[in-house]
């Protein structure tokens, strides 16, 4: 991986570290359904003829694979991938962990500013902040920031949006 | 009656001869039908030829009654701030839309309509970023003179925010397409005609399922197995289908023209129902050019506008419903300014696109491989590697479609290969822009990246463009705010 096809600049900050341990919670919680399902798979399928013996183990590999990656490697991926920034002009985010997307919302286009904070998220003290604009797909997240820090920069953007706001549109 | 408030229909009514109308399309009554049904069910209809007659006199009474309570109870206003619209037939619904929300104002006359002069008004209010058919005011009912004042009224008095070139206060008319009928014989080609007729062909069928046993007349079964009969019948299916295209293409657009009134744009169309059409120019932000497989062919393509908060902007935005490629182009030029020829994308983009394409071919093919060693199951593999091979030209068609380009006021992305869509957007629409990396385009120096606008589908993406080109192109096509993206 060479750093010359990287497309655009890293924004600067990076996400609260509690955001790693929300994440491997819910990788857990999401391996554990997998798990459960698996079990049922085995304990109920029957062996019998056609590809069902190759299911027979394939579906518990696939589902401990993924329980490894979802808690033990995904959330530090990404939390290593995860940027945000708001400059002077814009708002400026990198989300994703294979696939990378940059997202750049000008705060002259900005509409509203929401920070929601879902039932996992207040064990973690962390907050989500979504940018949204005029346009369906030209919304900015930015995920598991701190309480404060994300109602600091909702109330921010918001004021500043008001001053600088052209149409919006 | 039950109602305890006596109704106070403030303003303008509409013409009382949408009564009429409502009552012979069971526009209101439509809703109680399940509920009639309902009712007929349990209560049991055998009684014969009277309970019939008694049927239809009850259904067109209880028709007749709704659409005169429902004229009744509507009224609107065209204030100065806002337009006012008060109706419901038992709860009371007063729906307020300020002026400077109005997006676009619809005039259509259905045939019904049309033999008793009336129109109807569809206003249509800023849908921002929820959208949906809320936003949407209906006006059912009045008098055409009335409904092309509202028409002018409602959009030349917004806080005027006109171009240099568009003086308001005198309204000059420019044509700016004309719908040459000679056009309608594109409509075999493009597929959302080609549906009508197959719309068409399956409601007839349902009509003759329904139809009772006594009136179907006995045909003899035609031997299916006679080659004579199979090619007549696809024959006949497709100059069904032909013909089916170019009637209903000309039923939608016939005598379509759209003109420049001032600061708006007026399209106006239909044989039966006659639709007119404003849209505001200044709220325009761009167009699309959109050329579908069959279109290409002939050198056909369509153009839309991109309009600002308007809702159903698919039907809405049309400004040229088909037509000749060069008119085409010539048309999106006068209203966003070109910017150029368009950059071809690197040839990585082109192995992707091949890839992509020739991928679930090749799956399919070794799955049948396996499977052929152990079931004997050699089509799959078969069809596998047709797959596979027609997959090339697939990719070959969609990398030919990537491209991109910038001008100094606007900037143009294209893609798709079976409807190729080319939009060009004026530097002011963004209001946003993402770039999207995965995996694979990481590896060979490719992005995507998405021109968020608050118009048509919201975002315009140019696919697998170079990596390294993504800044300049963003810094080229919006605000000095871009550069945020450039590399340090």
């Amino acid at each position: 991986m060479t750093t010359a096809h990287v497309p655009v600049r890293e924004p600067a900050w990076q996400l609260s570290r509690s955001a790693i341990w929300l994440w491997v919670t819910e990788g857990f919680l999401g391996a554990l359904v997998a798990g459960v399902a698996a079990t049922l798979f085995t304990l109920f399928v029957p062996d019998e003829g056609g590809p069902l013996p190759v299911l027979r183990w394939a579906v518990p590999a696939l589902a401990g694979t993924y329980a490894v990656v979802a808690v033990g490697v995904r959330p530090f991926f990404r939390y290593r991938v995860h940027r945000w920034e708001v400059t002077g002009e814009a708002v400026y985010t990198l989300t994703g962990w294979l696939t990378r997307t940059w997202t750049l919302v000008p705060v002259a286009r900005i509409q509203t500013v929401d920070v929601t904070r879902g039932v996992l998220q207040q064990l973690f003290g962390l907050s989500s902040v979504a940018v949204l604009t005029a346009s369906s797909q030209g919304t900015v997240r930015v995920p598991h920031l701190e309480t404060a820090v994300a109602e600091r920069m909702a109330e921010d953007l918001a004021r500043r949006a008001e001053q600088v706001r052209d149409e919006a549109t | 009656m039950t109602v305890e408030a006596p109704p106070v229909p403030t303003g303008r009514r509409t013409s009382p001869l949408i009564v009429l109308v409502h009552t012979v399309t069971f526009r209101q009554a439509r809703s109680f039908v399940p509920a009639a049904l309902g009712i007929g069910a349990a209560v049991g209809v055998n009684g014969g030829r009277w309970a019939v007659v008694a049927m239809v006199v009850a259904v067109t009474l209880v028709s007749l009654g709704t659409a005169a309570l429902s004229w009744w109870r509507f009224g609107y206003v065209d204030g100065p701030r806002a337009v006012v619209v008060t109706r419901g037939l038992l709860s009371r619904s007063v729906r307020t839309v300020p002026n400077d929300r109005i997006r676009g104002v619809e005039v259509e006359a259905p045939a019904l309509h049309r033999v008793l002069g009336l129109v109807r008004v569809r206003i249509d209010a800023a849908a921002g970023a929820v959208g949906g058919k809320e936003e949407e005011l209906v006006v059912d009912g009045v008098r055409r003179a009335e409904g092309d004042r509202l028409r002018g009224v409602l959009l030349n008095r917004q806080p005027a925010a006109v171009d240099d070139a568009a003086p308001a206060a005198a309204p000059v008319e420019e044509e700016f397409a004309r719908f040459d009928n000679r056009w309608l014989l594109y409509a075999p080609l493009v597929g959302s005609y080609l549906v009508l007729p197959l719309a068409a062909v399956g409601a007839l069928f349902r009509l003759a399922d329904e139809l009772p046993d006594s009136l179907t007349p006995d045909l003899p079964g035609p031997d299916a197995l006679d080659g004579r009969v199979v090619v007549t019948a696809l024959g006949a299916a497709v100059v069904v289908l032909v013909a089916g295209a170019v009637v209903g293409a000309a039923v939608v657009n016939w005598g379509f023209r759209l003109t420049r009134r001032g600061g708006s744009l007026l399209a106006v169309r239909g044989l039966i129902t006659r639709r007119h059409t404003e849209l505001e120019i200044d709220r325009i932000r761009g167009v699309t050019l959109a050329e579908g497989l069959g279109m290409r062919l002939v050198r056909a393509a369509r153009v839309s506008a991109l309009v600002t908060g308007l809702g159903d902007a698919a039907r809405r935005g049309q400004l040229l419903p088909l037509g000749p490629r060069e008119e085409a182009v010539a048309l999106g030029r006068r209203l966003v300014d070109d910017p150029g020829p368009l950059v071809r994308h690197p040839p990585a983009a082109r192995r992707r696109r091949l890839v992509r394409a020739v991928l679930p071919g090749v799956v399919v093919a070794v799955a049948g491989v396996v499977l052929t060693a152990t079931d004997g199951w050699w089509w799959l593999a078969a069809s596998g590697l047709v797959l596979a091979v027609l997959g090339v030209p697939l990719g070959r068609g969609r990398y030919a479609s990537l491209g991109h380009a910038t001008g100094p006021t606007s900037f143009s992305v294209r893609e798709g290969w079976l409807t190729r869509e080319q939009a060009v957007l004026q530097r002011r629409a963004v209001v946003g822009w993402r770039v999207r990396q995965s995996f694979f385009q990481r590896r060979a120096g490719l992005a995507t990246v998405v021109a968020c606008v608050g118009a048509g589908s919201g975002g315009y993406a140019a696919a697998d463009m170079a990596a390294d080109e993504v800044p300049e192109f963003t810094a080229a096509a919006s605000g000095r705010w871009a550069q945020t993206l450039a590399p340090t």
